[in-house]
């Protein structure tokens, strides 16, 4: 049996009636997504002077940068600064220690999503790493399938060199023969930023941003002092989204020739056939490519650390589609050719080690069937 | 879908578009009236949820009337001589040989040896969950569900692999849809009264605790054990007394997309390419397919690659090899698929509070299809 306390009406307030904006709906509310730009480079190469200026400048934006340690969470909370409008604030990401197994969506991801509930959407979202950090897992972790409808999206990746350093870190060997840091965070990059330029010379400079572009001829690069740059060159610059292409397509296929078998990490771009690609066996052979790190059908090892493209299907003329890829993982989406589009040729951008062109050439045309004079 | 909010007036139920100003003013949600007659005869039931003593409990909106029935029951021992993984004996529960390869993608292949290992234990695990599964009757608590799947784990030789699994703290995880409302959320009095018309439905790791199985409920049960250095994982979903007829049409569903999936799995096959299946055969019947968790690789590690998502246009890594070992555990919905978590950090449950029900097989991958590793005694075991 329930009892309820016995009536007293006084003061009982009168009801306020909803607002319509608050009413909760059960169809998607449109709302903006939340750019993510990832933010790498070593120690000394200006990314906190970079974050700071982007912090207080004034952009009448709501930008929150999170520092540091991103990725290895251990279940215990991390600082955040979060900057309005030239005002810095400091937060706690509650990591909430609770269950990794078999969660798709990772800890900090779900913690960012949580906070913006709690204190408003920001305009746009910051990550730090730490000077040391391969950008690649991070990069994948925010780099999340539409089915999952996050509030979140990654931009892109932002890696700033230090001019007078750059060159000796990336000659840097590792214990264990694979690829160091310097060079995963420039092959990874969408923008590189030569900060600190006048500590070099001019001819220094300019051996600098060859060996730059010889790692990673798809993303751009900027020259600067004390990390000034334009905003719009770091922010918003939908490196992930379909309208990648004009960039995917400024890698170049004429590259000097490199000796047969190359260590070092480099840009191979493939022009393709066009328009006559088999996308699914097409598919299979990234695939193989990513997944089991090996040219298809030879025993070459490879590494591939980004990887972009544009393809026409065979039977659809008039759809584009955009390859992406960091590391293992791959997206393919579907775009709709522009009435003025004057590509008339498919290319594969691959950025990694071990990547003979003559090798993935033959490996991919065998593949698909086409005649090596196709082209 | 039905996007109404409901009067909070007991009994009352009607569409609601007025609030209290009070709850809104202190940032509690959720507080619809019909009228402010209604609101007016609900006051004394109402007014408590704005007592300032209340205010250090954390402001969290339940979807509906389930809560954790506390206190847990004190941790159970598990004996010196059973094996234990890594994370057993970690203060937070730890898994550290699992975030080691963390960001690995690479799918170990099993030898003839681990193989015969994973066989023994995923064997164990079943006979585990159906002695769990032979208990629950209306009047019976998670909690009982839990010693009776801690003792029978421990007689097999083998460890609890969800104890102290980045700490939690029970053996099994008991995951309740409410059939009917609860007196004691009524009894109750102050904020739960929020939401009091509102049945609630847990997802997955729900912890055991002291509420008791009712009459309608469904509740699923998802055991995993460690035997001799491998894990064997599987959960079922099961009818508690009489259910009806929405319901029994999930707990089909939930079984037709795991056996839909289960069907394709063989060499050759992508990971990625199972969740459309399960949302294809979701979808048909007029549910939803949860997409916040995901099959998981499984053997020496508790979870590892591949990751399965169930729903479809994912980016998961790999191909299928004689010799994989995974899950597939396809939560399905009657309603939204959005899922959110309990402050535990462990309890997650359906935001519009409509049933979820699911069904887990750990697989192995044969030269010719897969080999169900986790059937039960009158279920297929080998495809094709």
């Amino acid at each position: 049996m329930i009892s309820l306390p016995s009536m007293d009406d006084d003061d009982i307030p009168e009801l306020i009636e909803e607002r319509l904006e608050t009413l909760p709906t059960e169809t998607e509310p449109v709302t903006e997504k939340v750019p993510v730009t990832i933010v790498t480079g070593f120690l000394g190469s200006g990314k906190t002077t970079l974050l700071n200026y982007i912090l207080t400048e004034q952009h009448g934006k709501r930008i929150a940068v999170i520092l540091n340690e991103f990725g290895e969470s251990s279940g215990i909370e991390k600082p955040i600064s979060i900057g309005v409008e030239g005002e810095l604030f400091e937060e706690w990401l509650e990591l909430s220690n609770g269950c990794l197994c078999c969660s798709i969506v990772d800890k900090g991801v779900k913690a960012i999503e949580n906070l913006m509930q709690k204190k408003g959407k920001f305009d746009y979202i910051l990550l730090e790493t730490t000077g040391l950090a391969d950008p690649g897992p991070i990069a994948s972790m925010f780099w999340l399938d539409e089915a999952l409808c996050s509030d979140i999206y990654l931009d892109g990746i932002v890696t700033l060199v230090d001019a007078k350093h750059i060159l000796q870190y990336i000659a840097e060997t590792t214990k264990d023969h694979s690829i160091n840091e310097a060079t995963r965070q420039i092959a990874t990059a969408d923008r590189i930023i030569i900060n600190k330029t006048d500590l070099v010379t001019p001819l220094e400079l300019d051996t600098i941003e060859r060996q730059l572009r010889s790692i990673n001829a798809t993303a751009e690069i900027r020259q600067t002092q004390r990390s000034r740059v334009p905003l719009d060159f770091i922010l918003d610059i939908h490196a992930f989204d379909i309208n990648v292409h004009s960039q995917t397509l400024t890698a170049s296929d004429e590259k000097p020739d490199h000796p047969h078998l190359d260590e070092n990490v480099r840009t191979v771009c493939l022009v393709l056939p066009h328009p006559s690609i088999n996308i699914s066996v097409m598919e299979e052979w990234i695939q193989r490519l990513l997944w089991d790190k090996t040219i298809p059908n030879t025993t070459s090892n490879i590494v591939v650390l980004r990887l972009k493209g544009i393809l026409t299907p065979e039977d659809s003329p008039l759809t584009r589609i955009i390859v992406q890829g960091v590391q293992e993982l791959y997206d393919f989406q579907y775009a709709k050719a522009n009435a003025g589009d004057k590509v008339t040729e498919d290319k594969l951008v691959l950025i990694g080690r071990n990547l003979d062109r003559q090798l993935l050439k033959n490996s991919l045309w065998q593949w698909m069937g086409w005649q090596l004079s196709d082209i | 879908m039905n996007s109404e909010q409901k009067c909070t007036g007991i009994a009352c139920g009607n569409p609601a578009r007025l609030q209290c100003p009070t709850c809104l003013k202190n940032g509690i949600s959720g507080s619809y009236f019909c009228t402010q007659e209604c609101f007016k005869k609900n006051w004394a039931t109402h007014k408590p949820i704005h007592d300032k003593g209340n205010t250090y409990i954390p402001k969290y909106n339940y979807t509906g009337s389930l809560r954790a029935v506390y206190p847990l029951s004190p941790r159970r021992p598990v004996p010196p001589h059973i094996i234990r993984p890594d994370y057993a004996d970690d203060f937070t529960g730890q898994p550290k040989s699992e975030q080691s390869v963390r960001n690995s993608t690479t799918i170990k292949v099993l030898n003839e040896e681990e193989i015969e290992g994973m066989r023994t234990v995923c064997k164990l695990a079943r006979e585990v969950l159906d002695i769990a599964a032979a208990a629950i009757k209306p009047g019976v608590t998670t909690d009982e569900l839990d010693r009776i799947v801690h003792e029978a784990t421990i007689e097999r030789d083998s460890y609890p692999s969800p104890l102290n699994y980045y700490g939690f703290p029970k053996s099994v995880c008991t995951s309740v849809n409410e059939g009917k409302f609860e007196a004691r959320v009524f009894l109750a009095a102050g904020r739960h009264l929020l939401n009091q018309f509102h049945l609630s439905s847990v997802i997955c790791h729900g912890i055991p605790d002291q509420r008791e199985l009712q009459d309608g409920d469904i509740v699923n049960v998802d055991v995993t054990l460690y035997h001799n250095g491998f894990h064997g994982d599987l959960n079922e979903i099961y009818p508690v007394g009489n259910i009806d007829e929405d319901s029994k049409r999930l707990l089909r569903t939930a079984k037709e997309c795991l056996d839909k999936a289960i069907e394709h799995v063989k060499p050759g096959f992508l990971y990625r390419n199972l969740g459309a299946i399960i949302e294809k055969t979701a979808k048909e019947n007029n549910c939803s397919v949860v997409s916040s968790y995901c099959g998981h690789g499984i053997h020496r590690l508790f979870h590892c690659a591949p990751s399965v998502p169930h729903y479809k246009k994912n980016k998961a890594v790999g191909i299928m090899k004689p010799g994989h070992v995974f899950t597939i555990e396809p939560m399905i919905n009657l309603g939204t698929w959005k899922d959110q978590l309990w402050p535990d950090n462990w309890t997650a449950v359906t935001v519009d509070g409509k049933r979820s029900a699911q069904f887990e097989h750990t697989l192995l991958v044969t030269e010719t299809g897969v080999e169900v590793l986790t059937a039960r005694a009158n279920e297929k075991r080998i495809y094709p």
